[in-house]
């Protein structure tokens, strides 16, 4: 009998990812079984307002029972046999690629997709028989040669397609002794229709699920036999791509590199405390102009469009009515300290009445390549060409002695954050003083 | 040699603050994965969590090394040494047992 499936890709998907990645490297750094001890890694920044947690082992999640993984600290018990432990991202980031290298001796390089730090897609269609006679068994030597090179415990999700080998981990692979899950075309009435927590898909988050609760949609089951015209005409792609995940249909190819239409770059953060100041806001502003304009160069970009967003504390935001205020402007292509940071001085200064300030991010966008620059009836050209030189001496100097060898004074101001954050890496400890 | 030495004491003496009712010791791990000797600096308040703080990666990975560190470390401070991955392993100059049984949690 001919099935709709005979015509969608088939493939032997691997979706692999580690268990409680963070906390089993601090486990395998001291000696003990991921699996065995209870530990939480707890990044302890200013910002964090006493702490974040941003891992817990399996152990410690099943003896006090925490969940979410970016929790407080203050949800944290006070127990003798939990041990906690400070982050240090540059560590988790080499093991990453160490568990890559691992995965491209079971596929070509070109199959192996890394999807987030402890995530990656292999796609092991062409050389899977090399390793075993079932996909199961090949999941389990790949499980088996992590844990003897690099002490980690792995669940692998095996699935036709990428979207079947990431809900049989997310649903079934963590859950089970041997720490594999496996879905195929044939058995997605089984494994996926039964799924009662709409949340526990891929793709499905609150606002998702509430949209198709309101639909009359609670399980997956009703989904996968929902009118999918319906479906799209209530919310658009997005319906019909949902629909298509509900019978495990995923016709993406992942070799298929997609074209960004608009990059943009920038970074933001969360301050330590309120910020009352003008002076010491715009500080803070500045280090982030400075950051910003500097990644610009360091990717041979210049930007012609300029975010300021600003968040204001809660007691700001009960007072005012409004959570901050965004304000973009463009500018003419450049890459270029001083002129970045003014005009955002400039946007700030224009929206800013006293609030207390929380949150601070800056973005650009509508990039160019960094490949001339526009010269300017009033300004000397000379001094132009100095200006554009002069950041990428900074830039030099920053990477070959360190970023703290040279800030400005203002950096050193109460309000300033960039020192301290230079040690950071996404937001937490780094560890490279350590090593 | 002895700049791993001093690297581990500078980071203990930031750390050990010395507060009552409270446990400090030096936790040291043979990391056959990354081939190096991992120090930490462990210190626990009666009843309450345990914390373990990175000091140092000894990447010379060596037993004798280790052992001269180790000397050296004790004649510096009076912290227990707490070794774990070392269970059946013997001093190289003195052939004592290093760590006598597997931890629980091993």
């Amino acid at each position: 009998m001919m099935m709709f499936i005979d015509k969608e890709p088939h493939g032997v998907f691997f979706l692999i990812d580690n268990k409680s990645f963070y906390a089993s490297c601090e486990a395998v750094q001291r000696g003990f079984n991921p699996l065995k001890i209870p530990l939480v890694v707890l990044s302890e920044q200013e910002n964090t307002n006493g702490g974040l947690i941003l891992a817990t082992s399996p152990e410690a999640k099943r003896l006090f029972h925490l969940k979410a993984n970016v929790s407080r600290q203050r949800n944290l018990p006070q127990d003798p046999r939990l041990c906690v432990v400070p982050p240090r991202m540059n560590l988790y980031i080499k093991r990453n690629l160490q568990i890559n290298q691992i995965f491209t001796e079971f596929a070509s390089e070109q199959d192996v997709w890394p999807y987030s730090i402890d995530e990656s897609i292999v796609d092991m269609t062409h050389s899977w028989k090399l390793f075993g006679n079932t996909p199961r068994e090949v999941a389990r030597v790949i499980q088996k040669t992590v844990r003897k090179r690099l002490g980690l415990y792995t669940t692998v999700g095996i699935g036709d397609n990428p979207v079947q080998a990431k809900i049989a981990l997310d649903v079934y692979a963590k859950h089970t002794p041997e720490l594999i899950g496996e879905i195929h075309y044939e058995t997605v009435p089984k494994t996926i229709w039964p799924i009662n927590n709409l949340t526990d898909v891929w793709g499905i988050g609150n606002r998702t699920a509430k949209h198709l609760n309101r639909l009359g949609i609670h399980n997956m089951y009703e989904l996968a036999h929902k009118n999918p015209y319906l479906l799209k005409q209530e919310m658009g792609l997005i319906g019909e791509q949902l629909f298509a995940t509900a019978w495990g249909v995923d016709r993406s190819k992942v070799s298929h590199k997609p074209v960004t239409k608009s990059a943009s770059l920038g970074n933001s953060q969360v301050l330590p405390r309120d910020y009352l100041g003008q002076q010491e806001i715009e500080t803070v502003i500045k280090e982030i102009g400075e950051q910003v304009a500097a990644r610009l160069r360091h990717h041979h970009k210049l930007a012609s469009c300029l975010s300021l967003s600003i968040g204001f504390s809660y007691a700001a935001t009960a007072e005012d009515g409004r959570g901050g205020f965004h304000h973009a402007l463009r500018l003419p292509p450049c890459n270029n300290n001083r002129e970045i940071v003014k005009q955002l001085i400039f946007m700030f200064r224009q929206d800013w009445n006293g609030q207390a300030v929380r949150n601070i991010a800056v973005y650009t966008s509508r990039l160019t390549p960094d490949t001339h620059q526009q010269l300017d009836l009033f300004m000397n050209p000379n001094r132009q060409i100095k200006n554009e030189k002069l950041g990428y001496v900074i830039d030099e100097i920053h990477q070959k002695f360190g970023f703290t060898k040279l800030v400005y004074a203002t950096s050193l101001t109460t309000g300033g954050t960039a020192i301290e954050r230079s040690k950071l890496v996404g937001g937490h400890n780094g560890g490279n003083s350590y090593e | 040699m002895n700049n791993d030495l001093d690297i581990i004491y500078s980071r203990i003496e930031k750390l050990f603050k010395r507060m009552s009712r409270t446990r400090y010791w030096i936790l040291v791990n043979n990391d056959p994965y990354d081939q190096s000797y991992n120090f930490f600096f462990n210190s626990q308040r009666q009843g309450e969590r345990l914390k373990s703080v990175p000091l140092h990666k000894l990447i010379n990975y060596d037993l004798s090394y280790l052992e001269q560190v180790i000397k050296g470390l004790r004649s510096k401070t009076n912290l227990t040494i707490e070794f774990t991955g070392f269970a059946g392993m013997k001093w190289p100059s003195t052939q004592k047992v290093i760590q006598w049984r597997r931890e629980q949690l091993e």
